[in-house]
């Protein structure tokens, strides 16, 4: 017999902390795993370094305790930066058990490895019913209560039967697929997508360049997930189009700051201490140009995007060469 | 199958497939008569494209009653077909003929060679090929030993010869332990030496000829009970024999759902030993009895038409002694490679039987198969289980895949001729083996030495086995080895020396040997135009 009575969240971020909030409101008992303001969200029921003055549902009890989220939750959502995943993964993976289920809410890939998170917790974990969250998930307009929905992925329905039934509630709807790799390449891509869409704001381009750039960025993560095996049909669901319309309409998102401040002048080194702690589209972004090019895909945006962040290229110079390739059919 | 066990299982299968069918008519999913109707359909139809007069009237006599029958009838019909298949399939072990066959088969297989090669018997030392000599087992072979004391195995060996059940048999016979009961292709039983030892080896009959939805159901359940009843199995996960010589990466999972589902079962009924172990392994031969059949066969699957061979190299008695003698008499290698033990979750297992994550924690695996706390069958999780198990024994075929001298040679040659010929497509590569009448001895040994040296790369990384003797050998020791095979036993040799100059003389095995190395990415050294 097993004895999961919670849901468990490892992670305090933002939207580490809105899932649990989500689980909370569905009246299931949470555990948010988070190493630092533990007693705010106990006492208070609040996160301000990461939600604002948003109250959070007082089923979520906060801890620091990897091991009792484990004893105590069926499902348990990490969501913990891609640079630090692994090594929290791993932890985790002294405690949970062979029935669990784990899903991952990072949308990023690991740089060393060019490893999905999905795939680090099958190797840091003996759990099997794996799962990814993603979606167009602006955590301020959930903690608002404003009608918004996310996708699970995994191989195994009752994973994403569990996860509806955990998450879904009247403002917040959860859809379900198996595409594991299509939704997590969809939610890490679009964060280069994001980089570049605030480089378009950055220099006043308009909405016809963003709207080419968002179409012809899709169009980069079908190809690319052409020659992984993806559906190409997740990429035109909400991980793919509808996480990147909502993050390169976003001036909120991390990764949408980094190429408006780029397109301002300011150094990637600046951002990164002064503006944005941790934007995933600039590791992903090199993963994904070095893929392509071992795989002979061609990604001109990804690549652009790479050039400018990793290579200091000129901007202006890349959207030039872009806008200069010879004309395709669509 | 055991005597005593022959009717419990047998019964166990009936019941629980009849069962199985009723409560798909009681869900609504099928209707009592189309399951009926459907296996009379597909017999009918298989008996009128090979007909067999006494079985073709059975079919019309249940046919005819079938059509006045009431329900209760038709219930006693479907019973019926289900014992009628089961009869069929079901294997016998003979304990007599397995003590006869294990110590005649190594030697009789030499002394039916001496009949044909007197020119040993006149020998002045006169030496009788055995295949006890040729036969090489690597890998973990105490484990299997052990894990078959606590539990149940299921070995999953490649394919791509028929010879494949004969060597796999008697490797476990070195290794000490019995035969495992394996589904053995109805065709094998036409050659009448192989079909006396398959009937009484444990050997169960699988007739791929009959399509009836029925007939597949019943043979996954006869493993299920078998597993079940402690049997160990073998199963041929590629399904049947490679046709392209390479290793199996695309697997049939049928059978291993019968495992998962009896490894479940035996949880439910709190069996004592309810463990059951997946052992992959590889078997490497330097030549394969039927490659030009397969590889023939292969071109013309590629090519669009697709058909199962029933009568190829191992139905003609002839030409499997020439093979034997060929093997035997070269000093030739057939290398059983056993793999590391998993669990049907894909993790690896010790000799105590205890499973470990991927990071060497412990895994309580029971919980694997939990519905709500509880051990229960889950049919979506399960078949993801066993497709992700599939991708498991993919990873280690290829890992214990042995590198033998036939292969090095094919693959280097091929990769010559692709280079060589980059205007040419795939069949008119085959068909014509490239513009160039010949290649010198160092047109060949050069890429040859460029290929060892990233083969050896590869082994040190353990992502490839070596056969032993070319370990260290010189390029000139590896090419020669390997003409020196390629030259017996074959119609058409594939490549030949001659005057200092290779030729290439049969495209399709060379291309059928090069196979077996083709997805490590190793490559040859560049052509240089100056």
């Amino acid at each position: 017999m097993t004895n999961y009575h919670s849901v468990g969240v490892i992670g305090g971020g933002s939207w580490g902390t809105t899932l649990a909030h989500l689980s909370g409101i569905n009246n299931n008992k949470t555990l948010l795993w988070m190493r630092n303001g533990i007693d705010e969200i106990n006492t208070h029921h609040r996160n301000s370094k990461y939600t604002k003055d948003y109250v959070i549902s007082e089923q979520v009890k906060a801890t620091n305790s990897l091991e009792e989220v484990a004893e105590n939750c069926e499902i348990i959502i990490v969501a913990i930066p891609s640079h630090s995943f692994r090594q929290i993964a791993y932890k985790l993976g002294n405690y949970v058990k062979a029935d669990q289920i784990l899903l991952s809410a990072s949308k990023g890939l690991e740089q060393k490895t060019r490893s999905r998170m999905t795939t680090i917790l099958v190797e840091e974990t003996c759990c099997k019913k794996i799962g990814v969250i993603a979606g167009p998930n602006l955590f301020e307009e959930i903690l608002k209560g404003h009608p918004s929905a996310t996708v699970v992925s995994s191989r195994f329905n009752e994973v994403i039967v569990k996860t509806v039934k955990a998450f879904a509630s009247k403002n917040f709807r959860v859809y379900g697929n198996n595409d594991v790799l299509g939704s997590e390449l969809g939610g890490a891509m679009k964060n280069i997508v994001a980089i570049a869409a605030g480089m378009i704001d950055g220099l006043d381009f308009g909405n016809n360049s963003k709207s080419l750039l968002v179409t012809r960025g899709i169009s980069e993560m079908c190809r690319i997930g052409d020659r992984l095996g993806t559906n190409n049909s997740t990429f035109t669901g909400l991980t793919g189009v509808g996480d990147t319309m909502v993050t390169c309409a976003c001036n909120l998102s991390r990764n949408y700051r980094v190429g408006y401040h780029l397109a301002k002048g300011k150094s990637l080194n600046y951002i990164c201490e002064n503006i944005v702690s941790v934007a995933e589209g600039i590791n992903t972004c090199k993963v994904i140009h070095e893929f392509a090019l071992e795989v002979g895909v061609e990604l001109p945006i990804i690549r652009g995007v790479y050039e400018i962040v990793h290579e200091n290229k000129d901007i202006m110079e890349v959207i030039t060469s872009l806008m200069q390739r010879k004309s395709l059919w669509e | 199958m055991k005597p005593e066990h022959k009717e419990d299982v047998c019964h166990d299968v009936v019941e629980r497939v009849f069962e199985a069918q009723m409560q798909r008519v009681q869900r609504g999913e099928v209707l009592l008569e189309t399951i009926i109707n459907d296996t009379i359909y597909h017999e009918k139809k298989r008996l009128h494209a090979d007909p067999d007069k006494k079985a073709l009237k059975y079919w019309k006599s249940v046919n005819k009653r079938f059509l006045l029958a009431d329900r209760k009838e038709q219930e006693s019909i479907l019973k019926e077909l289900i014992k009628i298949f089961i009869d069929e399939i079901v294997g016998h072990f003979d304990e007599k003929v397995y003590r006869f066959s294990t110590n005649i088969l190594p030697v009789g297989l030499g002394i039916l060679l001496n009949t044909i090669s007197p020119r040993v018997l006149l020998s002045k030392f006169p030496r009788l090929p055995d295949l006890r000599d040729s036969l090489l087992i690597h890998g973990e072979i105490e484990l299997l030993r052990e894990l078959e004391k606590k539990g149940t195995v299921i070995l999953l060996p490649t394919h791509s010869s028929n010879m494949d059940s004969i060597i796999i048999g008697f490797a476990l016979y070195k290794i000490g332990l019995q035969p495992f009961t394996y589904g053995a292709g109805i065709n094998l039983f036409t050659n009448w030496i192989v079909s006396y030892f398959m009937n009484n080896l444990g050997a169960y009959k699988v007739d791929r000829k009959k399509k009836a939805a029925l007939y597949k159901d019943i043979l996954k359940e006869y493993a299920t009970v078998t597993i079940e009843y402690g049997y160990n199995n073998l199963f041929f996960p590629g399904g049947t024999r490679s046709r392209s010589g390479a290793i199996e990466d695309r697997l049939k999972l049928g059978l291993l759902g019968s495992g998962l589902k009896a490894y479940i079962n035996n949880l439910k009924n709190n069996k004592e030993q309810p463990k059951i172990f997946i052992i992959p392994c590889t078997i490497s031969y330097e030549l394969v009895l039927e490659a030009e059949g397969l590889s023939k066969d292969f071109l013309r699957q590629t090519g669009g038409s697709k058909f199962i061979i029933q009568d190829d190299e191992f139905s003609r008695l002839g030409r499997m002694i020439n093979f034997v003698s060929s093997t035997l008499s070269l000093d030739s290698r057939i290398y059983v490679n056993i793999c590391p033990a998993m669990d049907f979750f894909g993790n690896r297992v010790d000799k105590d039987g205890v499973s470990y994550d991927k990071r060497g924690r412990k895994v309580d695996i029971e919980r694997y198969v939990f519905v709500d706390g509880q051990v229960d069958h889950l049919k979506q999780r399960d078949e993801e289980y066993v497709r992700q198990l599939g991708t498991e024994i993919v990873q280690l075929y290829k890992q214990y895949n042995m590198a033998l001298s036939t292969n090095i040679l094919a693959s280097v040659i091929y990769k010559i001729l692709l280079r060589d010929n980059p205007q040419m497509d795939f069949y008119r590569l085959l068909f014509t083996g490239g513009e160039k009448e010949y290649y010198t001895v160092d047109e060949v040994l050069e890429p040859l030495k460029v290929f060892m040296v990233e083969l050896r790369k590869l082994e040190e990384k353990n992502e490839i086995f070596i056969d032993e003797r070319l370990k260290d050998a010189d390029a000139e020791v590896i090419l020669n080895h390997a003409l020196k095979r390629f030259r017996v036993y074959h119609n058409k040799p594939s490549i030949i020396k001659k005057n200092e100059k290779i030729y290439i003389n049969n495209c399709n095995l060379i291309y059928y040997y090069n196979t077996r190395l083709m997805d490590y990415g190793i490559e040859i050294q560049e052509k240089n135009d100056d």
